[in-house]
């Protein structure tokens, strides 16, 4: 679909090295598209949350007929499907919120996640209270700075459609690997907490379809960090908001090829083995000189079976006492070899 | 010294940090996020949404940040760093893993030597004018022998060496080579497909074809031999016997600008000197046997001097 461009000057060509695979990612850009409809609370669920994601957002000021729950192989899915796939190459995004407003679903708005130029997987929730940044009066945190997150339930762990959403809220907002953090840039959190739990779900033997889910709420606060005479300090939240309350509805789960290659993780360098991290290898082991040592297991050796040199003239010794004159010709080859 | 006060304050201190719930909260430190396993209490939920879920939310906090605050740190100005552990939870990526990619000549060498790659800095300090210079780039000084006023030539040279030609030569040629190493290195990167022979067996068939259609009817009448592949698309095109006035004078005109034209000319020899019958530069050549315009002179002033003396 797209042409593959070829660099003319090393300007563009280092913009397309920029854009290749690498071992550590960039955080995802998102790219937040409106649908044919939305309503006033969805423009302003939406322009929050840019407004969370900045600098790696951006914004379609048009609105767009997209659809991304028709079947892929219909005629509107598969042109929704390559529309998410055109944009996703065009602007180097991997993270889609579409805001949608039906008559049968008011106020939807759709999580799209990609891998490798497809759509790995989708979530669509509807937003049902929405509090918006501006409305809440307090200080608020500098753009650009990583959110600290919470997950308060333990369906986040146990229920697939919870544990889906935690991955997708994670690569969201939170999803580069770094290396070190300054603690003194630690200003917000985004705290995702679930109702409580319905006992219908507990128990196994129930059907996932019958059982409403529980309400998702999201809080964003500011972290004021009092001191506490210890190292730790004493934290303390202010609401800042934006402040949104979901409930889930579709959602594509996604594909297990597509998805075992994309939990693919680049192989541990040396320095993280010498670390310790990595399977416990009983047989390896760092020594003093930061050398990888490892040790290989032989099985016992008969020495009587120990395969040497063969001295074809020592072979002779036929006519006499075989012990005694082996010894004796072990001897002389043994000198034989030292002074060779 | 009682000490004893001041551990249980401390310890008292300590405790007001405590977060206790049933399950222990699962911090990941890596990516900065803290699960909250226990279930959600249905009362404080009912009472209060905010209050309950901000307490939900500071307990977390404060257990996440307990833990991020007990990382060793780095000093910066900016602060702390803290040296983040790797993350547990694992994400999907967006891109897939980079291919490795195989070395090249130059780095597989360097590998077996062991020589480190060293960066060489934009700027070279000039001794003669105390000042840093470009290596490279504008007013670099990889163009110093070019750009120079006067150049000094050996006494063997040739009558049309040009000094600044044969640096420029000689830069451009460097560049050249590179270019061409650069090239080896991304086809020998791109899998050999073709190995040597087939390469040169799809060059002899390349050439064989296109000798094929250097005939005045591109080929369509030889006698094609057995073992010939057949060619494709090969057609002489001619122009209608009768054009119009205008065309035809366009035609021309067009024909003399490019002759005329330097875009496509194949040698670009200088400027042309006056257009004398006779090529200076090839009869000093001849007359000199190939010693040069100043061993001419020499000869000539020797010739005059004898010929003045035998004169007297």
């Amino acid at each position: 679909m797209l042409r593959t461009i070829k660099p003319k000057n090393a300007r563009s060509k280092r913009a397309l090295e920029a854009r290749e695979p690498k071992e550590i990612e960039d955080p995802r850009t998102a790219i937040f598209v409106k649908g044919t409809h939305t309503g006033e609370v969805l423009n302003g669920v939406m322009k929050d949350l840019m407004a969370l994601k900045r600098p790696n957002a951006i914004s379609f000021s048009k609105k767009n007929v997209i659809r991304p729950f028709d079947d892929p192989t219909s005629a509107s899915g598969s042109t929704s499907n390559q529309s998410l796939e055109f944009w996703s190459s065009k602007n180097d995004a991997t993270l889609f919120a579409i805001g949608q407003s039906t008559k049968k679903r008011p106020n939807g708005l759709t999580f799209v996640r990609m891998y490798d130029g497809k759509v790995l997987d989708m979530i669509e929730v509807a937003v049902e209270n929405y509090i918006s940044m501006a409305d809440i009066k307090s200080a608020k945190s500098t753009p650009g700075h990583k959110p600290l997150m919470h997950f308060g339930s333990e369906l986040f762990d146990t229920h697939p459609r919870f544990m889906q959403l935690k991955s997708m809220l994670m690569s969201f907002f939170n999803g580069e690997e770094i290396e070190s953090i300054c603690l003194t840039g630690l200003e917000y959190v985004i705290s995702v907490t679930c109702a409580p739990t319905p006992a219908s779900l507990n128990t196994a033997s129930s059907s996932t379809e019958s059982t409403a889910l529980p309400k998702v709420h999201i809080r964003t606060y500011t972290t004021k960090l009092l001191s506490s005479g210890t190292r730790i300090p004493r934290v303390e939240l202010v609401n800042m908001g934006p402040s949104i309350d979901l409930s889930l509805r579709r959602h594509t789960p996604p594909d297990p090829e597509l998805l075992k290659q994309a939990m693919k993780r680049p192989k541990l360098k040396k320095t993280d083995v010498e670390k310790g991290l990595g399977k416990k290898r009983k047989n390896m082991e760092v020594d003093e000189m930061g050398d990888l040592r490892g040790r290989v297991h032989v099985g016992k050796q008969d020495l009587g079976k120990l395969q040497t040199r063969k001295m074809k003239g020592l072979k002779g010794g036929k006519f006499e006492a075989d012990d005694g004159e082996e010894d004796g010709e072990e001897e002389d080859g043994a000198k034989k070899r030292r002074t060779s | 010294m009682d000490v004893s006060g001041i551990l249980a304050s401390h310890n008292a201190k300590l405790d007001s940090l405590k977060v206790e719930k049933e399950t222990p909260l699962d911090v990941d430190a890596g990516y900065l996020t803290v699960t909250d396993p226990n279930p959600i209490d249905e009362e404080s939920y009912n009472s209060n949404l905010e209050e309950h879920l901000q307490n939900l939310a500071r307990d977390g906090v404060q257990t996440l940040l307990a833990s991020l605050f007990t990382l060793p740190t780095l000093p910066s100005p900016d602060g702390p760093l803290a040296q983040l552990s790797a993350p547990k939870t694992h994400l999907p990526r967006a891109k897939p893993l980079p291919k490795p990619k195989p070395l090249t000549k130059w780095e597989q060498f360097a590998k077996a030597k062991g020589i480190q790659k060293t960066k060489r800095d934009k700027r070279v300090w000039d001794e003669e004018r105390q000042e840093w210079v470009n290596r490279w780039g504008k007013e670099g000084k990889n163009k110093e022998k070019e750009d120079q006023w006067i150049h000094e030539v050996p006494a063997n040279a040739d009558v049309d060496y040009d000094p600044r030609k044969a640096a420029r030569d000689e830069r451009k040629s460097r560049v050249a080579k590179n270019e061409k190493q650069h090239l080896a290195n991304l086809a020998r990167a791109q899998g050999s497909g073709l190995n040597q022979r087939d390469e040169r067996k799809q060059e002899i068939e390349r050439t064989l074809a296109s000798s094929r259609t250097s005939t005045a009817s591109m080929g369509k009448f030889d006698k094609k031999l057995e073992g010939e592949k057949k060619l494709r698309g090969v057609k002489r095109k001619f122009q209608p016997n009768e054009t119009s006035v205008e065309s035809e004078a366009k035609a021309s005109l067009a024909l003399l600008s490019k002759m005329e034209s330097d875009s496509k000319k194949m040698r670009r020899d200088g400027p042309v000197p006056d257009k004398s019958v006779l090529n200076v530069r090839k009869a000093v050549r001849f007359a000199s046997k190939g010693q040069g315009g100043v061993a001419l002179g020499r000869q000539a002033a020797a010739v005059k001097g004898k010929k003045g003396g035998r004169k007297k």
